[in-house]
């Protein structure tokens, strides 16, 4: 009998769903006495099952390797004392697309140069994930900021998701950054052109239903499910490394302050992966060993065969406090 | 009372007694574990009420528009035996055994924006992704089989023998159901009716895949849940609770003759 197999819980971000679960099968063929038990969620929800909701976790892989320190070295574990995680892996990148389906409205004359436009027309259903609770909606919004900079058309913003929800988006800009804040509650007019989810790979549904008729995805997510992908410029798209300084220009506030103690604020960057084990895991060893495999070869090849390519090598965030079985695949961080 | 039938009651009042705990010990340990702060906060967040005032909103609409077609369904089934009968009851009974999220994804295909149904009426302006009206439909697939089924019971207990004396004293089958079947009859119906609503509003999974705007209070709770934790959540779902066994309790005691009549 197989009960005698070790638990290994994994919170992993929606994007990840295609390829951990890939991963999951070949660790488990590996280790045939380790059970992964993955869920996914938003990344930032990701995270809160660990910091708030306390949930035993073994590993967390979110979609922003930003978030770990902004929510997780910063929160104790008021059982311990001790943060919830002190070191990270950004193991991938990946890039903003917008995904669509040869039925979708304009699907003919949508291109990267008018998508913008056709967007926001109030015959069009766009997809958006929650900003609140995933990385791909808030990431969405730091395109539309930068778009209006990259096109000279401030309005771009606005003309997209002026009067759309109930508490409205806002956006600001001082002459150096831009800023786009998020109310508390995001909830949809009931007319709205634009359709809200939770998570990002939500949507991906809803496309297929022909409910919606453009989403923004990642690129990786958009290939894993053989949608029509529309590539956006470079400098919007969040997954160059050679505009690093360009996202920059923007950020988007988030106003939570009834839940939670910390005010997140998102600055544009390239978009990055983050893998952590929690200092409150049950099997932290286990939970390297699935790292480890992540970084070898055969992970690699597995998330590559999923179109989610890996950075070689990848990029440690506070190098001397990672476990000694990984600290080897790591480069020193800060060095992209 | 003999010493046999003691050993009887007290064995299965104590199994009895683990089942009502098992119901009970969930509802008060979140009484007790949400603060009256922060639950007269829930109370205040003009999110919360107006989820709630949508949710049973929806629930009473979904069993009214489920009324129209249930009752005279019910009655169709208490008076007559037909060839596929069985088949049809089973038919009915197909949302209860349905896992809810399959419901919401079969109701999609039918009312979203493309599906058969959604297609005719997105010209008259009735569309039902995120909004009231798929939540109503939601809803009504999910609840309805109570409806029928206690109306259906309570047409059947109805001696046909009334009817037959109304329609030769002249009465239209109409006026004699209406007059005569239905005024016997109304706690059942009633009674189906509530339960309906009750199931109705307690929707999460059908409801969630159609319409996850505006937020009914179920939606509210999974969202406060998963994006804002435990303390988000815990009040509203209190709310919940004790609004619902509020209003239940009014109506069981409103339908309560009925249950002494029927024994």
């Amino acid at each position: 009998m197989n009960n005698e197999k070790t638990p290994l819980v994994v919170f992993a971000a929606g994007s990840l769903i295609i390829p951990f679960d890939h991963l999951e099968k070949g660790f488990e063929a590996r280790y045939p006495n380790i059970d992964v038990q993955a869920e996914y969620h938003g990344s930032i929800q990701v995270i809160r099952h660990a910091t708030e909701l306390h949930k035993p976790i073994d590993v967390i892989a979110t979609a922003d390797a930003s978030l770990l320190p902004m929510l997780m070295y910063s929160s104790i574990d008021p059982e311990t004392g001790i943060p919830y995680a002190d070191w990270y892996i950004r193991f991938a990148s990946n890039r903003l697309a917008i995904a669509y389906h040869p039925q979708s409205a304009y699907a003919k004359d949508i291109n990267s140069d008018n998508w913008y436009e056709i967007l926001s027309r109030p015959d069009v259903k766009v997809g958006l994930a929650d900003p609140r609770f995933d990385a791909v909606g808030y990431r969405a919004l730091m395109t539309y900021a930068l778009a209006g900079q990259k096109y000279s058309c401030p309005t771009i913003f606005t003309d997209m998701f002026y009067g759309q929800f109930t508490f409205p988006l806002g956006i600001f800009s001082d002459g150096l950054i831009t800023t786009v804040t998020v109310p508390e509650i995001l909830e949809t007019r009931p007319d709205s052109h634009v359709l809200v989810r939770g998570a990002s790979v939500e949507l991906i549904a809803l496309l297929e239903a022909g409910e919606i008729d453009y989403a923004f995805e990642y690129e990786s997510v958009i290939r894993q499910h053989g949608l029509k992908m529309l590539k956006i410029p470079p400098e919007l798209n969040l997954g160059e490394a050679d505009y690093q300084e360009y996202y920059s220009q923007v950020q988007v506030d988030e106003d939570f302050q009834r839940f939670s103690s910390v005010k997140p604020v998102f600055r544009g960057e390239r978009i990055g992966y983050g893998i952590t084990i929690p200092e409150n895991a049950s099997h932290p060893e286990e939970a390297e060993l699935f790292i480890a495999y992540l970084l070898s070869p055969e992970g690699r090849s597995i998330m590559a065969g999923d179109s989610h390519e890996m950075f070689d090598p990848v990029i440690c965030d506070q190098p001397e406090q990672i476990p000694s079985s990984l600290s080897s695949a790591c480069q020193d961080h800060n060095t992209e | 009372m003999n010493r046999r039938n003691l050993a009887f009651n007290v064995t299965f009042a104590i199994l009895g007694s683990l089942i009502v705990i098992f119901i009970v010990l969930p509802l008060i340990s979140t009484l007790l574990s949400t603060t009256p702060a922060a639950f007269l906060q829930a109370f205040k967040d003009p999110q919360v009420i107006r989820s709630i005032g949508l949710t049973f909103g929806a629930g009473l609409i979904a069993t009214l528009v489920a009324s129209i077609t249930a009752i005279p369904l019910a009655f169709l089934l208490a008076r007559h035996n037909f060839r596929g009968k069985r088949l049809l009851e089973a038919v009915i009974n197909l949302p209860v055994v349905i896992p809810h999220t399959a419901a919401g994804i079969a109701l999609l295909l039918v009312f979203g924006r493309k599906g058969i149904l959604g297609q005719w009426f997105s010209p008259l302006g009735l569309t039902f992704t995120d909004n009231l009206a798929g939540i109503v439909v939601a809803m009504l697939f999910v609840s309805v089989p109570f409806l029928i089924n206690m109306s259906r019971e309570s047409f059947a207990l109805v001696d046909e023998e009334y009817e037959k004396v109304a329609l030769t004293d002249g009465a239209t089958p109409f006026q004699a159901f209406l007059s005569v079947t239905l005024p016997i009859a109304w706690r059942g119906v009633l009674g189906g009716a509530v339960m309906m609503w009750a199931r109705g509003i307690s929707e999460f999974g059908a409801v969630v895949i159609l319409a996850y705007h505006p937020k009914i209070a179920t939606v509210l709770i999974f969202e406060r849940f998963n994006g804002f934790g435990l303390a988000a959540a815990q009040p509203i779902a209190l709310i919940l609770i004790l609004v619902s066994l509020v209003v239940f309790l009014l109506l069981r005691i409103l339908l309560l003759p009925d249950h002494k009549e029927s024994k």
